[in-house]
């Protein structure tokens, strides 16, 4: 029906009154543009709110760029620096196992089964320290042991989304998979023998020194980590059990141990 | 009301968008700096810890 040939013209011919239009003191011929008349009450009320409508859906996109990017890149950052703090203490002589460092931090989590790298250990579970991209060991609603202890379980938390998200994959952790933490002077090596996929966040027995939901029944030296689950939000928790292999001296040159190899 | 933003901007049609990103990236800056951190304890998204009945973590 259209000439092909004239297509062209029709969409480049209808910018040129579309840029002039703008300037409202030029005499415009009024009744051919409808879009001058006054609009209704109605009119301009239904084009507010849908005007709120996508700015609210606008920002609720942001938060959620903000809390699984931005959250990471800030926490990344101050966890890289705590971390390397402690490091710079170990060089110089400070921390160890008989006299933790408390304040900076007693070591360092690796998991390779999660691939991310080492994870700065530090005492507490609160929010505001969590939120650095750290895992923090409980002291509350059940203290846990240090993995130093002759018996007692080391709990700790991180967050899975956001904020670092240092246990995001912790569902890859697998019976038999190995838990490095690492302190000054020892490499403490766990393996992980039970998992518990989904429970309450109420179900404080599992920080328990033997929990039992993991099957154990006698005092031993356990790891428990813990973290949100389902994945980007925090209705239930999921725990990871290790129990403590064997333990390595740190030689001069910081040489890891097969698992981490 | 973007429309009534977009009149009340001073100067052509390129100072006015340069205008409105500014004020479009203020608004991205004060909600990231000031606002999310506010709303993120409030919201259930990021509680990894397990707690006794009632405390927050």
């Amino acid at each position: 029906m259209v000439d092909p040939e004239s297509e062209p013209s029709g969409p480049a011919a209808e910018p040129e009154p579309a840029v002039s239009e703008p300037e409202p003191s030029e005499p415009e011929p009024a009744p051919a543009v409808p879009r001058l008349r006054p609009r209704s009450r109605t009119a301009s009320a239904v084009s507010v709110f849908g005007e709120l409508l996508i700015t609210a859906g606008l920002v609720l996109g942001l938060f959620v760029v903000y809390s699984l990017w931005w959250t990471n890149v800030l926490a990344d950052r101050e966890a890289t620096k705590q971390g390397n703090e402690v490091r710079d203490g170990w060089a110089d002589g400070r921390g160890g196992p008989g006299a933790l460092d408390i304040k900076n931090g007693i070591g360092f989590l690796h998991v390779p089964a999660m691939k991310n790298g080492e994870v700065l250990v530090k005492k507490g579970t609160d929010l505001k320290s969590l939120n650095n991209g750290v895992a923090g060991y409980y002291t509350d609603p059940v203290k846990s042991a240090l993995p130093s202890a002759k018996q007692g379980n080391f709990s700790l938390a991180a967050h899975r989304d956001g904020h670092g998200a240092k246990f995001h994959n912790i569902h890859k952790l697998k019976t038999g998979d190995a838990i490095v933490f690492e302190t000054k002077d020892t490499w403490y090596v766990y393996k992980v023998f039970k998992d518990l996929p989904q429970t309450s966040k109420y179900n404080v027995d599992v920080l328990k020194p033997i929990p039992k939901e993991s099957g154990k029944k006698k005092p031993g030296r356990y790891l428990t980590l813990t973290t949100c689950t389902p994945l980007y939000t925090s209705d239930y928790r999921y725990i990871v059990w290790a129990e403590l292999e064997r333990t390595e001296k740190v030689d001069e040159n910081r040489t890891k141990p097969d698992e981490l190899r | 009301m973007y429309g009534w933003i977009w009149r009340h901007l001073p100067g052509n049609v390129w100072v006015r968008a340069v205008v409105a990103l500014v004020l479009a990236l203020a608004v991205v800056f004060v909600l990231f700096q000031y606002v999310f951190p506010w709303a993120e304890p409030i919201l259930p998204f990021g509680d990894a810890t397990v707690t006794g009945a009632g405390g927050r973590p």
